[in-house]
């Protein structure tokens, strides 16, 4: 056991420091060494965390890390701005501009500097942190050690001259201690700051490839994400000018804030929002998917927008109730229902996978908004499953990618027979994300479950959503299985570097998903209590109704009155679906037949051409189903961004009524 | 194993090919298969899979084109399988069997087990045909029709 | 009684009814349309004739979805039987359709392929149905699990009416009726061979038929939860079995339409009854009845 203050700084620091290395070393196995040795310490600091349970901390040498935090915050700001003027981006510019000057009259001005100093302590680690940090030093370190062999590869391809490496995988190890640092700050500032420093890596490692595509993107995550960084000073101020404590632990710790504070709780609950691209910010992620596939990975779906789902999460005690909170669900439901529209109509894995991301996290708001403790439970559930299995499903689309150097789904068509293992994994992938018992099921039947008594509308629209999933998943899946009737397809050889982390991530997926029952009850109920209890005095009711048992599926009304969900019984059913296959049923080559063709097949069983007139040789081939005339972007993001406006505005509305009331 | 035999004299599903047929006979199994003549009383049900089918209804004599088709076809199907003929086309050729590229009847490229002569086979010697095929299959397995 | 004892008759029951079901369908259709049809047991030659055959394959894929489909489908009525969760049992019967579509898709086969997509456009159109059944359920009897309708006095038809309307229509579609027998059909082969379901042959059609059903037990067995007070159980069959004969009507006066249409037809019929249920109870009886 290490002591605490050592267990922060190699949760903050270390990265930091590794990252440094990496960027001096250049030498490929060198550096892979060190990421490597960065993740083990990081994987084995996040269990420690967890073993040692809930704790705060304070730097010892407070002001000096204030002077640390307060000089960086104005050096990122001032490269906004330099960002802006070189890449003559007014947005950028003009959202860095309304960061940098409230800031700075704020911390100067007003006396607000003082305020932060006197903010104790500085860094909270409760239940829901542990969970986080375990996220994000589980998923993201595999992430990171999946990207050593992968920017090699990448950059093979491109056939770049001077290596960049080094750059990507120094943002990529810092970033890691950034999350870290985000979701064990107490204190706004820290808070801001590692927030704006997540900001600025997603620019830098967007833009990577430096096309010109690249760039307009990240410019494009920058500003919105500014927007965001801007709703939380100003939220700050309205605190400072109220009298109230600059610490998450003073807005959430006495339950419900009162009315005049509600404003500055919608505002960090947008900024989360915009950093979790729910609509109408999605458009930032949809545009980071150019990024190289382990950014997509590690911070477009598994940590960096967790972070905004964390915020909201992190304040549901101080919205509980309240009008807001039934607004910050609607909010999440919509955009849950819309993405999951939308990704059918896409014909690109990355941008089927962000829309699903973007979906994803709005059910997680939602499950924040509609704040019972089966809907934070939910919540909970869904950021540590999420984060695993679109994680694979990321780090699967990139390892595709470099099979068939393509992103297109029709590209993908028949990868089972030439590369199995990838495929494999990723059908795992895929089926994880809405197969029964799976992890993510769990959570979506938890969020209905909860929904359906607090805000019905929410639940209405997590329906429609749940149908829309089931079709993108499965048409994607189906097509990569497409084969034609032949044998005997070698596995193929996977670097370790790409095999690691994707056998580790399935590994986790199954475990999680297995015993989610003991994880929720020798961990995660903690992590619901910690959010519910920070403020108002509740007895941990645990389920509230509902089992998960594994044990046995036959319940009496009166011990599980709302619902049930057997967990290991749906396992061994799954299990005995896979296996009597695999063991009984062996395919002889006599047996195979060829695809229906009426007839006109060329050659013998494995035909995909058939003589069409003249018997001229005519390919077979299949498309996809996309109904982009419906489900298109061009079709529904009219109705999308009008009705999400429309949304937002009114969840501002409620804020400021309930506030002009109060006054 | 008897229930087995039993119910495939009582399910015969049936693929139906027309090779090069001016129609004639094919218009007269399709009369087989309506409520007129009603087949499906005795299990018999169109499929147009090879993979569904049981018993595969040929009609028109074999040119070269088809020969390639139908031999694909019949390897199609699962066993066990019978084959029949149906028309004089079919079962030698017809008016046709001196053309260039006319093979023959339909034997020429798959083992048949019934002949139905007719131009146009009537839709009652056809079903008398089926009920031949089946007592043939009841036959070889040992049951009774 | 013992659920295990319960769980095994209804597993080794269930196909009987359904194949019999299955058969009268057919004789139904076959009076209608003025002929004999075939006897009622004919679904049941069927099958051993299937059993009977040969293995031929496309590829290894297929079993092991078929395996999905049959499993996952007992299992929903093994939900239904013991009276467990209905909304997990809609998620699970969900996936059994899902496992069927990747079935389809599991070969490069024109037909089988077109079959899969239809398959998946049909779960779009009936899987939000489903869902907000159980939410209705929810609404009324404040409980998500099956034993509490058995339970309470009112029966679930008295205020989810609009949604019982709603589940005849996809009561049409998931027992592949005209007009929404779209990804197979029973006489569909002029259009699609048998889409789907055209890779399948011999002993794994079988198991799909059996799926069927399987599933043919469990869609009744959902539309009987309508009237399921105690003392009122067997008006709750003969309404299922009613609601199985109007679906035979149904298909035989009915064509076959686009997919287009019937996810258009499905949304706005089915989920704006559902939906109009909904804010009833929410608007009107909140709480549990």
């Amino acid at each position: 056991m290490l002591p605490y203050n050592w267990m922060m700084a190699v949760a903050i620091l270390l990265p930091v420091v590794a990252a440094i290395l990496i960027f001096i070393i250049r030498q490929y196995h060198v550096r892979g060494l060190i990421v490597i040795l960065a993740a083990i310490a990081l994987i084995v600091n996040s269990v420690l965390f967890l073993l040692h349970g809930k704790d705060t901390f304070s730097p010892a040498n407070a002001q000096m890390w204030d002077m640390v935090v307060t000089v960086l915050d104005y050096l990122i700001l001032l490269f906004y701005i330099y960002v802006g003027i070189s890449l003559k981006n007014w947005l950028v510019l003009i959202f860095a501009l309304t960061q940098i000057i409230p800031l700075a009259w704020f911390e100067f001005g007003m006396g607000g500097r003082a305020a932060l100093a006197q903010v104790n302590p500085t860094f909270v680690v409760d239940h829901l942190a542990i969970v986080m940090c375990l996220v994000i030093s589980i998923v993201g370190s595999l992430i990171c050690v999946f990207a050593i062999r992968y920017m090699y590869d990448h950059e093979h391809h491109q056939h770049l001259e001077k290596s960049r490496q080094s750059r990507f995988l120094f943002w990529m190890v810092l970033f890691l201690g950034a999350m870290n640092g985000l979701v064990f700050a107490n204190n706004l500032i820290y808070l801001y700051f590692f927030w704006e420093v997540t900001t600025l890596i997603c620019f830098q490692l967007i833009a990577h490839d430096l096309t010109k595509e690249a760039i307009g993107n990240a410019a494009r995550a920058l500003w919105m994400n500014s927007i965001g960084g801007t709703a939380m000073i100003i939220a700050m101020i309205i605190l400072f000018a109220n009298g109230a404590q600059l610490s998450l632990n003073a807005i959430i710790g006495g339950g419900v804030v009162s009315a005049v504070l509600l404003v500055p709780v919608a505002l960090m609950c947008f900024t989360g929002m915009v950093k979790a691209a729910q609509f109408p910010f999605q458009s930032w992620l949809l545009g980071a998917m150019v990024a190289p596939t382990p950014v997509s990975a590690l911070l477009h779906s598994s940590t960096m927008v967790k972070a905004g789902v964390y915020l909201v999460l992190r304040l549901a005690p101080a919205y509980a109730g309240t009008k807001l909170g039934i607004m910050i669900a609607l909010v999440g439901a919509f955009t849950f229902m819309a993405a999951s529209g939308l990704a059918i109509s896409q014909t690109t894995g990355k941008r089927v996978l962000a829309y699903s991301t973007i979906a994803n996290l709005g059910l997680i708001i939602a499950c924040a908004g509609i704040n019972t403790p089966l809907s934070i439970a939910a919540a909970i559930l869904l950021i540590i499953f999420h984060a695993v299995s679109k994680g694979l499903m990321f780090l699967n689309a990139g390892a595709i990618e470099h099979i068939v150097w393509s992103r297109e789904i029709e590209d993908m068509e028949g990868l089972a027979a030439k590369a199995p293992l990838v495929t494999v994994i990723t059908g795992i992938g895929v089926l994880s994300m809405f197969l029964p018992p799976f992890g993510m099921l769990l959570g979506k039947w938890l969020a209905l479950e909860s929904a359906s008594s607090v805000v019905p509308l929410a639940a209405w629209m997590f329906v429609i959503a749940s149908a829309a999933t089931i079709v993108f998943w499965a048409k994607w899946l189906g097509r990569l299985f497409q084969v034609l009737p032949k044998l005997g397809s070698k596995i193929e050889s996977l670097s370790l570097s790409y095999s690691v982390p994707l056998v580790a991530l399935v590994l986790c997926i199954f475990g999680a998903g297995i015993f989610v029952a003991p994880i929720y009850t020798g961990f995660v109920q903690y992590a619901v209590a910690d959010v519910i209890s920070s403020g108002q005095a509740l007895a941990a009711s645990g389920w509230g109704g509902l089992a998960v048992s594994g044990i046995s599926p036959v319940s009496s009304t009166a011990n599980f009155p709302i619902g049930n969900y057997p967990v290991w019984p749906l396992f061994i059913v799954i299990a005995i679906a896979v296996l009597i296959p695999l063991i009984f049923i062996a395919v002889k080559p006599g047996e195979l037949r060829p695809v229906y063709l009426c007839g006109e097949q060329v050659g013998g069983v494995d035909a995909d051409e058939w003589y069409s007139t003249a018997d001229a040789k005519v390919k077979v081939q299949l498309g996809g189903y996309y109904f982009q005339g419906v489900l298109g972007e061009a079709a529904l993001n009219p109705w999308t961004y009008t009705l999400s406006i429309v949304l937002m505005v009114i969840m501002f509305a409620v804020a400021l009524l309930a506030m002009g009331g109060a006054l | 194993m008897g229930i087995i035999a039993t119910s495939r004299l009582k399910s015969p599903w049936i693929m139906h090919f027309d090779n090069s047929s001016c129609n004639g006979c094919d218009i007269e199994i399709l009369a087989s298969l309506t409520p007129l003549y009603d087949v499906e009383r005795f299990g018999i049900v169109n499929m147009g899979n090879p993979k569904h089918a049981d018993v595969l209804v040929i009609t028109g004599p074999v040119n070269k084109r088809t020969a390639r088709v139908l031999k694909n076809l019949y390897d199609q199907i699962a066993d066990p399988k019978m084959v029949i003929a149906v028309g004089t086309c079919a079962t030698s050729g017809g008016v046709f069997h001196n053309c260039y590229n006319v093979l023959g009847g339909v034997d020429k490229v798959v083992p048949v087990d019934v002949y139905i002569p007719g131009c146009a086979a009537r839709p009652e010697a056809i079903i008398d045909g089926v009920v031949m095929a089946l007592q043939k299959l009841a036959k070889l397995q040992g049951v009774a029709l | 009684m013992n659920a295990w004892i319960i769980a095994v008759i209804t597993v080794i029951v269930a196909p009987f009814i359904g194949g019999l079901l299955a058969g009268i369908d057919r004789r139904i259709t076959a009076r209608l349309q003025g002929r004999f049809g075939p006897p009622i047991l004919q679904p049941f030659y069927d099958t051993f004739k299937l059993f009977g055959k040969n293995r031929i394959a496309v590829n290894w894929g297929q079993f092991m979805w078929i395996y999905f489909y049959l499993l996952l489908m007992i299992t929903a009525l093994l939900f239904l039987v013991l009276r467990l969760d209905i909304l997990l049992l809609m998620f699970i019967l969900g996936f059994a359709g899902v496992a069927f579509a990747l079935g389809g898709f599991s070969s490069k086969s024109p037909y089988s392929h077109i079959g899969a997509n239809r398959e998946l456009m049909q779960m779009l159109a009936y899987e939000p149905v489903l869902l907000l059944l159980a939410l209705g359920v929810y609404a009324q009897t404040g409980s998500f699990m099956i034993s509490q309708i058995y339970a309470s006095p009112t029966p679930l038809i008295a205020r989810l009416w609009p949604i019982f309307i709603a589940l005849l229509v996809i009561l049409t579609i998931k027992l592949r009726k005209s007009p929404f027998d779209i990804a197979t059909s029973h006489h569909g082969h002029q259009e699609l061979i048998k889409g789907i379901m055209t890779e399948f042959s011999g002993p794994y059609y079988a198991m799909i038929n059996i799926t069927e059903w399987y599933e043919i037990v469990l869609l009744l067995g959902i539309v009987s939860l309508f009237v399921a007070t105690p003392g009122l159980w067997w008006l709750g069959i003969i309404i299922a079995l009613a609601a199985f004969v109007l679906e035979l009507f149904i298909d035989n006066i009915a064509a076959r339409m686009t997919v287009g249409w019937m996810v258009k037809f499905a949304w706005s019929v089915g989920l704006t009854l559902c939906i109009l249920n909904l804010i009833w109870f929410w608007v009107f009886a909140k709480g549990v009845s």
